[in-house]
């Protein structure tokens, strides 16, 4: 007889968490000259990690809104402090996002990272126990640990392996997000005082029964919870960090970077601003989403502009997180679910095209358009890639960017027309710069001779751009599977809204 | 009055008592040798204070949770878990900066016994002052350390600016007793004669408007001791000028053990709103200056003076709440904070002490790629810095969130909200040497002589301290807890 995997009562969370630390811990040990050594244990530890995230889908219950596989300890018990996990419909895809990326990243830095091998696969690791640890954390002081413990390592991978302005644009990423994370730390000691909790489930009940907040206090602990996480996201007009730090991170770092910690932001506005303070987010539901429209709008308007493609990119990220934020702020299960398949879409599709402009940097050394063009008929398999990363981030129905743009944008028109209008502005204004670049970059006559020689994609760089392509068109043909985790945890969670 | 000294009375004094005679047997060990062996290491100097330390603290740890033996030497001091906890903190720091004595003097050319023997008479006088419990202990204890520190202040006697700072300390030095001294003069005054903390509590001349000048002048006093703003200036120019290792010492030490006391005394006298003002705009004006300056600063030892002087901003509001009646047991977080300064601080100071030895040099720049030269030390002093920023996993961290905390349940928002701002601030200097550690690449110029394996195991245990407090930092929060709570009764 086989036993169930449940019967094994894995912490599956705990694993999926801790593994990387561990396995960072594990290459601290390693010779620092060995680099073969080093690149394939990191792989292997993130593929482990991945499986533990596979094992953990496998327990994950679909007909269940609540927080699942759920584990709590006991840690620091004289402040309070709990070591409390769990996922629900909001984090689960965002954690197999995270775990699903990070084989490709450690595969994609083999050949771009070749100083310092040791120092960067260790920050790589810290970062990814960081970012899922982030997701599946519910006690705010143990989320604050993941939240900060993210900083450190991206801001080294900037400062250490990045560009020529990378010690400013580092300086910059890290001095914005303390700014943010500093006074979400302060209202989550006010939160603390007023509900006797750091548990997150435990701290909503009690602000919704026994002790709730009064509008002065909502207005505060909003403003301050959703700063950090603006910052994050970035929200318009605090975007300015990003596309410095974009530029001047090594490939690795922008891909981790857009693909997942910029969810941070709107994972954190779904997770605590919204539920948490709820009538002020109500009040406070039109700005948030002006200042959504305008980053659409803002993002999709520099990115028209742009020459650098990397800067291209970012500024196009500005403007897709954009839909995810207003869709977080429209109390609908349509719009939700749309948002997070858009995290999840957004980081796939920005993800593989920040890996694809790595690959063409590592061999022309150069991110300027003016420097490319023609390219379509000397590296063919490339572009095939480029093209559905492309369209895939424009929204292409077929591709995964399609599904959540619709669903977004769908619940919008319903509820608030206006806003749709303009937010449709960003869908056009996106296939009019993605398509401009794509033309720029890819096609034309060949201006520079050295053009002629690129070499096409290589069977590494393959295997690790096929697997975006296989979840683009599954998300994109049969996204089913994904909006029903979603789904039963996001009814509950709009009852609790409009209640 | 019975002559007879009880068993406690003995116990009590006994961790002082060892650390005293350590002293003595490293300067008769001494003696004799010929006056130009100050190159070599001297390892037995340090072997004797190790030792000598280490029996110290079992002495202590024997002690462990026991409860406090109520007033000792008619009055005079106590042995309780809270005056334990600051001996200990001041013993471990002096063991740390006893194993890094050697490699460190031996390559100035200065190495001779009484650097060993004033750490250690030192240490004694400030376990004394963390137990003292009337006024007459508490000043003969300060008196006690304060020479022991001057001398080490300007221990390089050959080096101009070294003697400068030395004197300036001196002369500041004494002038602030003198104010502890009047403070404590005005106490004796109003209260009818009452020199121990708990008469004091007792007595009825708490509303006299002279009994609150004395607590504000004795507050003056250990201003001065703790480096708090106006009271600050000489840090920075003492810091600069002082032998690394002494500057550690006094760093640590001398702030951990005046913050003891000054704790002590504040929750058994109180205070009353004024007061508590004054304390808050101490705390303020610490937090912002100490801050603000440090962002300029080129020199490793200015950089941490100045940021000294800010973390007695955030030491000080946790005194704030107690010397208000807000709640008493706020000043449970100032044994950890101190603990956990004193941890990462001691890391910090054994990287800048492994950088200038035989160089003297101490820029920031000095430290440029450091992490490809001596990765082991890049990543102590990282730690170092990080834990001091308050950022999370880190000792730093939780000892700031037990003051922001007790700043939040106890309604002092805007001290809150001011300390993390500041603290905002203080994460740009603090990286900055971060970034040239990382971020640049060595300099061919500059060789780094290979540290000293004093200075190695000291970084390496106080940053693994550091981390392993800021992760399981329960068994510490729950001591200091109930060091503060055996203190309230």
């Amino acid at each position: 007889m086989i036993p169930e995997l449940e019967s094994f009562n894995l912490p599956v969370l705990s694993l999926i968490t801790l593994t990387p630390a561990i396995g960072a811990i594990l290459l601290s040990l390693v010779d620092r000259n060995n680099k073969a050594l080093l690149r394939q244990a990191a792989l292997m530890i993130s593929f482990l990690t991945l499986l533990f995230s596979l094992l953990m889908i496998g327990n994950f219950d679909n007909a269940v809104g609540t927080m699942q596989l759920e584990e709590q300890h006991t840690w620091i018990e004289s402040l309070g402090i709990s070591y409390h996990l769990g996922v629900d419909g909001i984090s689960v895809l965002l954690v197999l996002l995270t775990s699903f990326s990070m084989p490709l990243v450690f595969l994609s830095t083999w050949s771009a990272i070749d100083d310092r091998v040791k120092e960067f696969q260790i920050a790589l690791l810290l970062l990814q126990t960081g970012m899922i640890g982030a997701f599946v954390a519910l006690d705010l002081i143990l989320f604050y640990f993941f939240y900060e413990a993210m900083l450190i390592p991206m801001y080294l991978i900037i400062g250490i392996w990045g560009g020529r302005e990378r010690i400013y644009a580092a300086l910059k990423f890290f001095i914005y997000t303390m700014v943010g994370s500093l006074l979400m730390f302060l209202a989550i000691l006010y939160l603390y005082q007023h509900t006797g909790t750091f548990d997150l489930p435990l701290m909503l009940e009690r602000i919704r029964s026994t002790h709730p907040l009064g509008p002065d206090q909502q207005f505060w602990l909003f403003s301050a919870f959703t700063l950090s996480f603006a910052i994050k996201v970035p929200l318009f007009p605090l975007h300015t960090w990003l596309p410095d730090a974009h530029v001047q991170a090594p490939t690795a770092g922008s891909v981790v970077l857009a693909g997942v910690l910029l969810k941070m932001g709107t994972y954190g506005l779904l997770r605590f601003s919204i539920p948490l303070f709820s009538d002020a987010a109500f009040d406070l539901q039109g700005v948030m989403c002006w200042l959504a429209i305008i980053g659409i709008i803002f993002g999709a308007c520099m990115a028209l502009v742009q020459n650098d493609i990397k800067k291209l990119i970012a500024y196009s990220s500005v403007s897709h997180l954009g839909f995810v934020v207003l869709a977080c702020f429209i109390p609908s299960v349509e719009a939700i679910t749309g948002g997070i398949l858009q995290m999840v879409n957004h980081g796939l599709s920005t993800g593989m095209l920040f890996l694809m402009i790595g690959i063409i940097y590592e061999r022309r050394h150069t991110r300027e358009l003016a420097d490319y063009g023609g390219l379509a008929k000397v590296i063919p398999m490339y572009t095939i890639f480029f093209l559905i990363a492309v369209l895939s981030s424009i929204g292409l129905p077929g591709l995964n960017g399609f599904v959540g743009e619709f669903l977004i944008l769908f619940a919008v028109f319903r509820d608030f027309p206006l806003w749709g209008v303009l937010a449709s502005t960003g869908v056009v204004l996106g296939a009019l710069y993605l398509l401009n670049m794509v033309k720029r970059f890819l096609f034309g006559p060949i201006v520079h001779e050295e053009n002629r020689t690129v070499a096409d994609l290589s069977v590494r760089e393959i295997i690790y751009l096929l697997p975006f392509v296989v979840m683009m068109f599954w998300l994109g043909l049969y996204p089913a599977p994904f909006i029903n985790m979603v789904k039963p945890t996001l009814v509950l969670y709009v009852e609790m809204l409009k209640s | 009055m019975e002559l007879i000294i009880s068993r406690a009375e003995i116990l009590a004094i006994l961790p002082a008592g060892i650390l005293f005679i350590t002293g003595l047997v490293q300067l008769f060990s001494d003696l004799g040798k010929s006056g130009d062996d100050t190159r070599s290491e001297k390892t037995h100097l340090a072997m004797i204070g190790g030792a000598g330390l280490l029996l110290a603290l079992a002495a202590l740890f024997v002690q462990g949770t026991a409860a406090s033996t109520g007033s000792l030497y008619a009055g005079a001091m106590t042995d309780d878990l809270f005056g334990r906890m600051g001996a200990g903190v001041v013993m471990m720091t002096a063991l740390f900066c006893t194993l890094m004595s050697g490699g460190y003097l031996a390559s100035s050319a200065n190495n001779r016994a009484e650097f060993y023997a004033l750490i250690c008479f030192c240490a004694g006088a400030m376990a004394l002052l963390c137990q003292a419990t009337n006024l007459i202990s508490v000043f003969v204890a300060i008196e006690t350390l304060s020479l022991a520190v001057y001398v080490l202040a300007g221990y390089f006697k050959e080096n101009r600016s070294a003697s400068e700072g030395a004197f300036k300390y001196f002369v500041l030095g004494a002038f602030s007793s003198g104010f502890l001294l009047l403070g404590m003069a005005f106490i004796y005054g109003t209260t009818g004669g009452s020199i121990s903390f708990s008469d004091i509590a007792a007595s009825n001349g708490q509303g006299d408007s002279l009994f609150s000048i004395g607590t504000l002048l004795i507050l003056i006093g250990f201003s001065f001791k703790i480096g708090a703003v106006p009271f600050h200036s000489w840090v920075p120019d003492v810091y600069q000028a002082s032998p690394t290792l002494a500057v550690g010492w006094m760093a640590v030490a001398v702030k951990a053990s005046s913050f003891f006391a000054l704790c002590r005394f504040l929750l058994f006298t109180g205070g009353g709103q004024e007061l508590a003002q004054i304390l808050a705009a101490i705390a303020v004006v610490s937090m912002l200056l100490g801050n603000l300056a440090a962002l300029n600063q080129r020199s490793l030892k200015r950089m941490m003076a100045y940021s000294g002087i800010a973390h007695t901003g955030y030491l000080l509001i946790p005194l704030v709440i107690v010397v208000s009646g807000e709640g008493a047991s706020a000043g449970a977080s100032i044994p950890f904070y101190l603990f956990a300064y004193a941890a990462t601080t001691l890391a910090a100071f054994g990287v800048i002490t492994a950088i200038s030895v035989g160089t003297d040099r101490d820029d920031v720049s000095d430290l440029d790629g450091l992490a490809r030269s001596r990765p082991f030390l890049a990543i102590g002093l990282t730690i170092a810095l990080i834990s001091l920023a308050g950022i999370p996993l880190t000792a730093g961290f939780i000892a700031k969130l037990m003051i922001l905390q007790g700043a939040v349940s106890s309604g002092f928002l805007t001290l809150a909200l001011i300390a993390i701002i500041t603290t905002l601030i203080s994460v740009y200097y603090y990286l900055r040497p971060v970034v040239a550690m990382w971020f640049r690449e060595p300099r061919s110029s500059f060789d780094l002589v290979p540290a000293p394996w004093g200075v190695i195991f000291t970084v390496a245990v106080c940053a693994i301290a550091t981390v392993s407090i800021g992760i399981f930092p329960g068994w510490l929060v729950n001591l200091s807890r109930l060091s503060v709570e055996t203190i309230l009764g």
